[in-house]
C-alpha cells in the first residue's frame, strides 16, 4: 500500500505491506536509530515521536502512521560532528552505556521538554517508563534529562565531576553516627573516596566522555543489524515444542518448495561435530555435548532446523512447513528430580565425552577444600556453634535490549565473515571453524558496537547457524533472535540450592565453612563447571576461616540452558553467605558489622580456596602458604564505613522510623551485605593491543577486547592518552575484529580493564619509547629528559615539539618508521575488588510487598579509570541485581513450556520503579593493574539480594531464604500457616 | 514476527466501519498495541478507528462524563475532567509509549484480568456504548466484560462514567510500577452507595460486595489463595481511603 508520512520534516511517499510495522519501514528508510527490542512494544528501543508523542514503532503499523508526522533522532543530526543540547546532556552525564536505545531516550526527553521546561523527577521517570534500560540503572539518564532541561532554560550546569568525599579511615563507629553527606548533590554523581597512594594523572581518573558517544547519541548505524547487504537472506530457527524428545523424522520438502526459500538445515544435512557453546579459552571445558543440529531436543526452544529465505515472513512460513515427527520423552525440570534414581537420561548419546555421570544427569561434580575431611570434622567439633541453612536461588535471564544478532557473508576471497553481537569474537572464530569444516583462517569475526550482553553473548548461540546458512546459500544471511527466543534459547543464570554449614566460636570467629551446592545447567553443560566452581571460590573467600570445603553437583535438566551471567556464580554464593552471616550475628548477639569485620579478609590474607577451584582443574596437593594467592589491596573497611553513613545505619535503632505510626502495615529496615569478585582469570586470560601514530599525532588503538557497552573502549583511550601525553579523543579505538586487531579472550570474568587495559598501557609505553627517542633527537637532548604532555614532547629547558611534527618526521622525513607499539598481557594475579551493599526497604506486612527505597554501594575497584562510567556500571548492576532479588525468574509450566518469556510477565525494573541509588568509589592502588585499577563490572551485581533479605529481617524479624522475594513468598513467610496446595 | 495482516482500512465514520467489517478476517484496532504485537495464523484485515470520530471527552451533565472509545490512555491521564482515581489507573495501566497509543476502547475489549483501569471504571458505574448496524446499545461495563468477545460488527464507541463522589484504590504488585496482582477500587457515589471492584481475582475485573466469596484462579504471580487473602486486605484499605 501507499503511504505519506512527514518524516523528520520531509514528506515521504512510501510503499509498504499492510502488515509492516513503522519500525520495519523506518529502518528501510535508513533511520537506524529506531531499533528492535521486542515485537510487543515494552522495550521502547523502537520509540519515535508520532505527532510529537513518544510511541513504540514496533507495535504501530506503518499504515497507522499514514498522514502523520514522524520524528526520529536523525532529525536532530543536522551538522556533522555536532550535537543537539539534549544529545550533549546525555554524553556529559554518562547516560550512555551501549546506547542501543539512546535515540529513543533523546526523543523522550525532547517530547517531555516541549511540554514544559522544568519537569519534576516523577514526570521524567514517567516519560522514560516506556524505554527499558538494562544497563544504566536510569540514574544518569534521569540526570541527563534534568541537565538538558536546565541547558534549554538557559542555565549552565556544572560539569559532571565526581564529588570527592573524605576518607573515614574505616572508622565504623564514627560512620554510624555521622550525618549523610552531599544531600544536595545529584545521586548520579559518583562519590569518590580518594587515597594518598594514588598518584596524580592527566587523563586517567577523569570523567572523560565516551569515545563513541557521538555515534550512539545520534543513533548512527553502529550495531550488528544496522547494515543491509545486497541479496541478504533472512534466517529463522524452528524450535522444539517439547522439553525432551527424539526427532524421528524431518520432512523439509514443503519448506524447500516454498518460493523464496534458499536453504533448510537440520540434523540430517549438517555434520555432527560436538562442541561446548561457552566462549572460553582453548581447550574449552568439557563436556562437549552440543551439535549445531541434533536428532534429539532437550528443552522447549531447542534448535530443530533453520531456514534462510528472502524475507523473515517467508522464513517463518517455511519453518511452519517443516514436518517433524517427535518421539516425546519424559522430562525433568529441576535439578533434584534430574538426579533421582530412574530419571530420564538427558544425554544418552554415545559421542559426548567428559560428562561426569551421564546416566544420572550429572554434568559436573566439583570439589575443593583447604583441609582434609578429617580436619574438617575436627574443625566443626571445635566450634561452639554450628549453623546450617539451605538457600534457593532461581534461574534468570540477561535480557540485553539488543538481542543476539549476526549477519554473515562470503567476502571477495570467499572467506566467511560474521558481523556479530558477541563478547568473544576470537573464541567464536576458533570454535566455529570445526563446526563448519573450515580452517580458522577462512573465518573473520567482526564485533561491531554491542547493545549489552551480560554474559549471554559469551556463548556461541547463533553464529554457527548463520555460518551453515551462508555456506549453504553463498548469500549474505541475517539472523536476529526475537524476544521470546532471547528469553528461552540463549542463556540464563544457574539456579542453585546452596547449603552453608558454618562453625563459629562463641566470640564470633569462623572455624569451619562447608558449602554444598546443587545446580541446574539446563539442557547443556557449557559454563557449568566454571560458574559453579566460582560459586565456591567466591562463597568461601570473603572471610578468613581455617577449614573450608566446597562440593557441587551440576545437573542436566530439560530447562533453558544456563551459562555465563555477570557475577558468574557469585550472586548465588553471596545470597547464601551474607544471609547466613547476618543470622549468625543475630543468634550470637553480635553486631552484624563487628562480626563481619572480625572475620573479613584484609590485605595480605590468603585466598586459600582459589587454587582448589581453578579453571584448569583444582589443585589437590598441599600448597605452601607463600604460593597461595593473597589479597593485594582491600578497601572493604572504608566501603563499609561510607555505606553505613550514606544509608543512615543508625536508624535501625529508631523504633519510630522502623514502624511509622501513621502507616500501621509498614515496617522499615536496613540491610548490609558484603561481596568481592576477581579481575580476570589468572594464568588464563590474555589481552593484546597495538597502537600506531598518524600524521596529525593521533593514534589508532587496535585491541581485541569487546566493549559490551560498559565503556571499555573509553577506558583504553584514557589509558593510552595518559601514557602518550595526548587527549582521549586523539585515540581512535577499534576493537574486536579478528582480522584487524590482536587477540583477546574477550569481555568476561571482569578482565577487560585489568588485563586488556594493561596490554593497552604496555603497547602505549612501547610507542612512547619510539616517540621519546625521536623527540630527543629532534630537540637535541637526552631521551630521559623528555616529558610527553598536552600533545607535545617537552625538554627540561622548555623546548617542545608537537606530536604531529614528530609523526610527520617519522613517517615522511628522516629515518622513517611507523611509530607503533604492540603488547600482550596476562597475569598471575586476579586482584579482588570489594564492596559493601546497603539497602533501605519497606515491607507491607499485610500484602508482603517489598519496596526498596534506596540502594547504596561502596566499591573498592582500585583506581577508577573513569569515575562516571564506573559508577554507571554500579548503578546498572544494582538494578539488574534488584530484579534478581524481587521480580525476575525464568518460569516454566509442568511440560517445560515458558510461562513468562516476555517483558511484563518477566519484570525488569523501569525508570519509574527504580529506587534512588548512591555510589561510592573507594580508591585503592592496585600495583598489578593499569594505573592502579581492579575490576568493577561484575561485583556490582553480587549483593543486592542478601542486602534486601537482611533488611527484611531487620524490619520484620523474619528470615526468607529463597529469591525472588515476590509478595506472596514474603506474605507466606510473615503469615505462616498450614501448607495449602497452590 | 508474523503478523499476517493482509489489508488495512481507515473508515471515516461508524457506517464506513461497519462496511469494512464485512470482509473476512476483519479486526478493529484502536491504538493497535495489542494486536500488532501478536502473531496470528489467519490473515487479518485491520480496521483502524483513528478517524472514525470516536475521540473526545465530553461532560454530559454535572456528574457524567462521556469518553470516546479512541481516546488514548494518555489523554485520560491528561484530562482534568476525568476523576483522579481513573487518571492514575490509566497512567499505571501502561508505560509512557504504549499509553500514548492504546485507547480506552481497546482496554475495555481486551479485558485484562488485572486491569486497574477497568476496576476504576467499574466503580465509576461505567456504561459502554456499543454501536451495531441496527443502532447503539448501552451496557454496563461489568455486563460487557462478561460477554466478550463482542459480535463481529459490534463497535465500542464510548464509555460514560459517573464522576461524582469519592474514590480510592489499593493494590499489591511485585514492584511499584508492575501491574497489580490484585487491586481493589471503591467509590462512594453522590447517592451515598458504595461500589467495590476487584481486578486479579477472576477472568476479568468484577464488581463485588464486601462479603462475596471469591475463588480466584492463580498463576505465577500469585496463587488463588493469596489473591483471595489480598482481596480482603485491599478492599478494607480502599474503603479506609474513602472514609
Amino acid at each position: 500500500m501507499e503511504l505519506t508520512i512527514k518524516l523528520n520534516g520531509v514528506t515521504h511517499s512510501l510503499t509498504c505491506d499492510a502488515g509492516d510495522s513503522l519500525l520495519d519501514v523506518l529502518r528501510r528508510e535508513g533511520c537506524f536509530s529506531v531499533r528492535y527490542g521486542s515485537e510487543t512494544g515494552e522495550t521502547g528501543a523502537a520509540a519515535v515521536l508520532l505527532d510529537g508523542r513518544l510511541i513504540s514503532a514496533d507495535v504501530l503499523l506503518a499504515a497507522q502512521a499514514d498522514g502523520h508526522v514522524v520524528t526520529t533522532v536523525e532529525s536532530l543530526n543536522v551538522a556533522t560532528g555536532e550535537m543537539d543540547p539534549i544529545q550533549e546532556a546525555f554524553v556529559e552525564t554518562g547516560a550512555l552505556q551501549s546506547g542501543y536505545s539512546a535515540g529513543a531516550m533523546v526523543l523522550a526527553t525532547k517530547a517531555l521538554l516541549e511540554r514544559g521546561p522544568d519537569p519534576t523527577d516523577d514526570q521524567i521517570r514517567d516519560a522514560l517508563s516506556g524505554i527499558l534500560d538494562r544497563e544504566t540503572g536510569y540514574t544518569k539518564v534521569i540526570e541527563a534529562v534534568r541537565r538538558a532541561a536546565a541547558v534549554l532554560r538557559g542555565e549552565k550546569p556544572d560539569p559532571m565531576e565526581p564529588l570527592v568525599v573524605e576518607s573515614l579511615s574505616g572508622n565504623l563507629e564514627l560512620a554510624e553516627t555521622l550525618p549523610p553527606l552531599g544531600l544536595d548533590v545529584s545521586p548520579a554523581v559518583p562519590r569518590l573516596v580518594t587515597s594518598p597512594d594514588v598518584p596524580e594523572t592527566a587523563v586517567v581518573g577523569k570523567p572523560e566522555h565516551k569515545v563513541e558517544a557521538l555515534r550512539l547519541v545520534k543513533g548512527n548505524a553502529a550495531f550488528a543489524d544496522d547494515i543491509e547487504l545486497r541479496g541478504m537472506l533472512h534466517a529463522k530457527v524452528l524450535r522444539s515444542p517439547h522439553a525432551h524428545a527424539r526427532i524421528v523424522a524431518i520432512d523439509d520438502s514443503q519448506a524447500r518448495a516454498l518460493p523464496g526459500v534458499h536453504a533448510v538445515v537440520h540434523h540430517a544435512n549438517t555434520p555432527r561435530v560436538k562442541y561446548a557453546s561457552g566462549g572460553q579459552s582453548w581447550p574449552n571445558p568439557r563436556p562437549h555435548d552440543e551439535v549445531s543440529f541434533d536428532d534429539k531436543v532437550r528443552y522447549v526452544g531447542d534448535r530443530v532446523a533453520a531456514v534462510a529465505a528472502e524475507s523473515p515472513e517467508i522464513a517463518e512460513e517455511a519453518c511452519r512447513l517443516i514436518k517433524v515427527s517427535y518421539a516425546v520423552l519424559p522430562a525433568v525440570l529441576d535439578a533434584k528430580s534430574a538426579l533421582a534414581e530412574g530419571a530420564p537420561v538427558i544425554h544418552d548419546e554415545s559421542d559426548t565425552v567428559g560428562i561426569f555421570d551421564a546416566a544420572h544427569n550429572i554434568s559436573h561434580h566439583i570439589e575443593g577444600q583447604t583441609v582434609s575431611d578429617v580436619e574438617m570434622d575436627a574443625a566443626f567439633a571445635r566450634a561452639d556453634h554450628v549453623f546450617e541453612t539451605t538457600f534457593e536461588v532461581q534461574q534468570m535471564q540477561h535480557t540485553p535490549i539488543e538481542p543476539h544478532a549476526t549477519i554473515g557473508w562470503l567476502d571477495e576471497d570467499e572467506r566467511l565473515v560474521l558481523r556479530s553481537s558477541t563478547q568473544v569474537p576470537f573464541h567464536i572464530r576458533r570454535m566455529l571453524a570445526p563446526l563448519l569444516g573450515l580452517p580458522v583462517k577462512a573465518i573473520r569475526i567482526i564485533k561491531p558496537r554491542m547493545g549489552g550482553g551480560f554474559g549471554s553473548k559469551q556463548e556461541m548461540v547463533i553464529e554457527d547457524i548463520v555460518g551453515h546458512l551462508v555456506l549453504a546459500t553463498r548469500r549474505p544471511v541475517r539472523l536476529v533472535l526475537n524476544r521470546e527466543e532471547e528469553f528461552i534459547s540463549t542463556r540464563t543464570r544457574h539456579s542453585q540450592t546452596l547449603t552453608y554449614r558454618t562453625g563459629v566460636t562463641s566470640d564470633g570467629h569462623l572455624v569451619a565453612q562447608d558449602l554444598r551446592v546443587l545446580s541446574s545447567t539446563g539442557a547443556y553443560g557449557t559454563h557449568g563447571f566454571t560458574v559453579n566452581s566460582l560459586t565456591g571460590a567466591r562463597g568461601l573467600s570473603l572471610y578468613n576461616c581455617p577449614a573450608k570445603r566446597f562440593s557441587c553437583d551440576v545437573a542436566y535438566t530439560n530447562r533453558p540452558v544456563a551459562g555465563a551471567f555477570r557475577g558468574y556464580g557469585a550472586p548465588q554464593a553471596f545470597f547464601g553467605l551474607e544471609s547466613q552471616m547476618e543470622d549468625i550475628s543475630r543468634a550470637l548477639h553480635l553486631d552484624p558489622v563487628a562480626f563481619r569485620r572480625m572475620n573479613w579478609v584484609q590485605s595480605g590474607d590468603a585466598l586459600d580456596i582459589l587454587p582448589r577451584l581453578g579453571e584448569r582443574g583444582g589443585v589437590v596437593e598441599e600448597i605452601a602458604p607463600e604460593d597461595l594467592p593473597h589479597v593485594t589491596t582491600c578497601g572493604l573497611e572504608e566501603c563499609v564505613a561510607q555505606g553505613l553513613r550514606a544509608i543512615g545505619w543508625h536508624r535501625r535503632e529508631d523504633p519510630l522510623w522502623k514502624q511509622p505510626p501513621d502507616r500501621p502495615h509498614i515496617r522499615r529496615g536496613i540491610g548490609l551485605a558484603l561481596c568481592m569478585q576477581g579481575s580476570g582469570i589468572p594464568f588464563v586470560d590474555m589481552g593484546a593491543c597495538s597502537i600506531k601514530i598518524n600524521d596529525d599525532g593521533s593514534f589508532n588503538l587496535l585491541v581485541g577486547a569487546a566493549d559490551l557497552g560498559t565503556g571499555a573502549d573509553t577506558v583504553f583511550a584514557q589509558i593510552a592518552a595518559d601514557v602518550l601525553g595526548v587527549a582521549t579523543d586523539d585515540i581512535l579505538v577499534y576493537s574486536g575484529d579478528t582480522d584487524f586487531t590482536p587477540f583477546d579472550v574477550g569481555a568476561y570474568a571482569s578482565s577487560t580493564t585489568y588485563i586488556s587495559g594493561m596490554a593497552v598501557k604496555k603497547a602505549a609505553e612501547a610507542a612512547r619509547v619510539r616517540i621519546v627517542e625521536r623527540a630527543a633527537r629532534l630537540l637535541r637532548v637526552d631521551a630521559d629528559e623528555i616529558v610527553l604532555r598536552d600533545r607535545r614532547a617537552w625538554a627540561l629547558d622548555g623546548q617542545s615539539i608537537s606530536m604531529g611534527d614528530i609523526a610527520l618526521n617519522a613517517l615522511h622525513t628522516e629515518d622513517q618508521e611507523q611509530i607503533m607499539g604492540t603488547a600482550s598481557h596476562w597475569s598471575t594475579e586476579s586482584p579482588a575488588p570489594f564492596a559493601a551493599q546497603l539497602a533501605e526497604i519497606e515491607v507491607d506486612v499485610d500484602t508482603g510487598q517489598i519496596t526498596v527505597n534506596k540502594l547504596v554501594m561502596a566499591v573498592d575497584c582500585g583506581v577508577a579509570i573513569n569515575p562516571v562510567t564506573a559508577s554507571g556500571q554500579v548503578e546498572g548492576g544494582m538494578v539488574q541485581a534488584l530484579g534478581y532479588a524481587l521480580s525476575e525468574e525464568t518460569l516454566l509450566d509442568d511440560l517445560g513450556r515458558p510461562l513468562n518469556a516476555r517483558f511484563g510477565p518477566y519484570w525488569i525494573f523501569r525508570s519509574d520503579d527504580t529506587p534512588t541509588m548512591e555510589v561510592f568509589l573507594v580508591q585503592t592502588m592496585e600495583a598489578s593493574g593499569p594505573f592502579g585499577a581492579k575490576s568493577i563490572a561484575e561485583i556490582v551485581i553480587d549483593a543486592v539480594a542478601p542486602a534486601v533479605r537482611n533488611a527484611v529481617l531487620d524490619a520484620t524479624g523474619v528470615t526468607i531464604d529463597a529469591i525472588p522475594f515476590t509478595p506472596e513468598r514474603v506474605w507466606r513467610a510473615l503469615h505462616p500457616q498450614p501448607t495449602v496446595d497452590l | 514476527m508474523m503478523k499476517r495482516i493482509s489489508a488495512y482500512s481507515r473508515p471515516e465514520s461508524i457506517g464506513e466501519a461497519f462496511a469494512c467489517l464485512d470482509g473476512p478476517g476483519a479486526v478493529l484496532i484502536g491504538g493497535g498495541t495489542k494486536l500488532n504485537g501478536r502473531t496470528s495464523s489467519e490473515p487479518m484485515s485491520v480496521v483502524d478507528l483513528q478517524v472514525a470520530g470516536l475521540d473526545g471527552i465530553e461532560r454530559l451533565d454535572a456528574g457524567t462524563l462521556r469518553i470516546g472509545a479512541t481516546t488514548t490512555l494518555q489523554q485520560l491521564v491528561d484530562s482534568e475532567d476525568v476523576p483522579a482515581v481513573v487518571r492514575e489507573a490509566a497512567r499505571r495501566e501502561l508505560p509512557s509509549t504504549l499509553r500514548a497509543q492504546s485507547t480506552l476502547g481497546g482496554a475495555v475489549v481486551s479485558a485484562d484480568r488485572e486491569s486497574e483501569l477497568l476496576a476504576a471504571l467499574l466503580v465509576h458505574d461505567a456504561v459502554v456504548f456499543v454501536a451495531r448496524p441496527g443502532g447503539t446499545d448501552k451496557m454496563g461495563l461489568e455486563a460487557l466484560l462478561a460477554h466478550l468477545p463482542l459480535a463481529s460488527h459490534d463497535i465500542v464507541t464510548a464509555v460514560a462514567i459517573d464522576t461524582a463522589g469519592t474514590a480510592s484504590v489499593a493494590r499489591v504488585a511485585r514492584t511499584q510500577a508492575d501491574k497489580p496482582i490484585v487491586v481493589a477500587a471503591v467509590r462512594v457515589g453522590a447517592d451515598g452507595r458504595r461500589r467495590l471492584a476487584l481486578a486479579g481475582v477472576a477472568s476479568a475485573p468484577v464488581l463485588v460486595e464486601e462479603e462475596d466469596e471469591l475463588d480466584p484462579p492463580g498463576d505465577f504471580r500469585g496463587s488463588g489463595e493469596y489473591r483471595r487473602a489480598m482481596a480482603a486486605v485491599l478492599i478494607s484499605r480502599a474503603i479506609e481511603g474513602v472514609s
